[in-house]
């Protein structure tokens, strides 16, 4: 990956996830792209995949649906933006199928491979517009109040 | 897909309930008062201006979401703080990175498992 294409981390924002994993790199990339595998590791059980479409091309579209434990369904779009075979996979769900642009855009993900003698090295960013939680706040009408009061918890939280 | 998709997705994930229960001024100041002290529901009622199932309303949206616990002893309920909850609502890249690793955790073992039916 070009150094320039690497975005800078914002700590408050941004994840980095590095990790090495005794296979070989076809097959990493190989779980991470088909949607045979992907239903079955892309969410943290008890919650499943019920479909999974991916469309491994710029502008592709990589969807999922995910069914909670209650069985209520919840159908997620995106838009692959970069696909290098076995060594980088670019997605976010700003855009939709096409790079149309999506209603709520909240991260994109960086996930780059490479052979570390022979593990396979992964690295995942997910960097974000802002924090959810922000947002919502924001729709909740919250006041400033609120915050002094977070402040004040949050200390105390510290000490405990 | 999205990385919050469970937390998005989801009608009520814990910290949408969280951040629903901060939103109101009796409640925030229900958990500044059980800041300093677990108290009991008369100690809390009445510093406030309202009708006691009105506030019992409060307590137990606040229970609901986790932010205070109560444990009944006798004929009186006393209610303590759970900061738990609040560095959920606080530590939202926290539970990002919770989702990611958790995910990863299940890719790891699954390619592990893809390796072995290959060999």
């Amino acid at each position: 990956m070009t150094q320039s294409s690497i975005p800078t981390i914002d700590p408050n924002l941004d994840l980095v996830l590095e990790r090495t994993i005794d296979a070989p790199l076809a097959l990493v990339w190989s779980a991470l792209t088909k949607p045979e595998h992907v239903v079955k590791w892309f969410v943290p059980a008890p919650w499943t995949i019920t479909a999974c479409e991916i469309d491994l091309r710029p502008g592709g579209i990589f969807r999922t649906v995910m069914r909670s434990p209650e069985g209520q369904e919840f159908p997620n779009d995106g838009c692959f933006l970069d696909i290098v075979p076995q060594e980088r996979l670019v997605w976010t769900d700003a855009l939709k199928r096409g790079w149309r642009p999506s209603e709520n855009p909240f991260f994109t993900a960086i996930v780059t491979l490479d052979t570390q003698g022979d593990v396979t090295r992964y690295i995942a960013r997910a960097i974000h517009r802002d924090p959810a939680g922000k947002s919502k706040h924001e729709e909740m009408g919250f006041h400033q109040g609120w915050g002094t009061c977070i402040d004040q918890l949050n200390k105390l939280v510290k000490t405990l | 897909m999205t990385a919050t998709a469970i937390s998005q997705g989801s009608p009520a994930p814990p910290i949408d309930h969280v951040f629903r229960a901060l939103s109101d001024p009796t409640r925030r100041h229900v958990l500044e008062r059980l800041s300093q002290s677990p108290a009991s529901v008369s100690e809390l009622a009445g510093a406030f201006k309202m009708a006691l199932p009105s506030f019992v309303q409060h307590l137990k949206i606040l229970e609901g979401c986790g932010l205070v616990h109560s444990a009944k002893s006798g004929r009186v309920r006393t209610y303590r703080l759970a900061p738990q909850q609040l560095r959920l609502a606080e530590d939202w890249l926290s539970q990002q990175r919770a989702l990611w690793e958790r995910r990863f955790d299940q890719f790891d073992a699954y390619v592990m498992s893809l390796k072995e039916t290959d060999t």
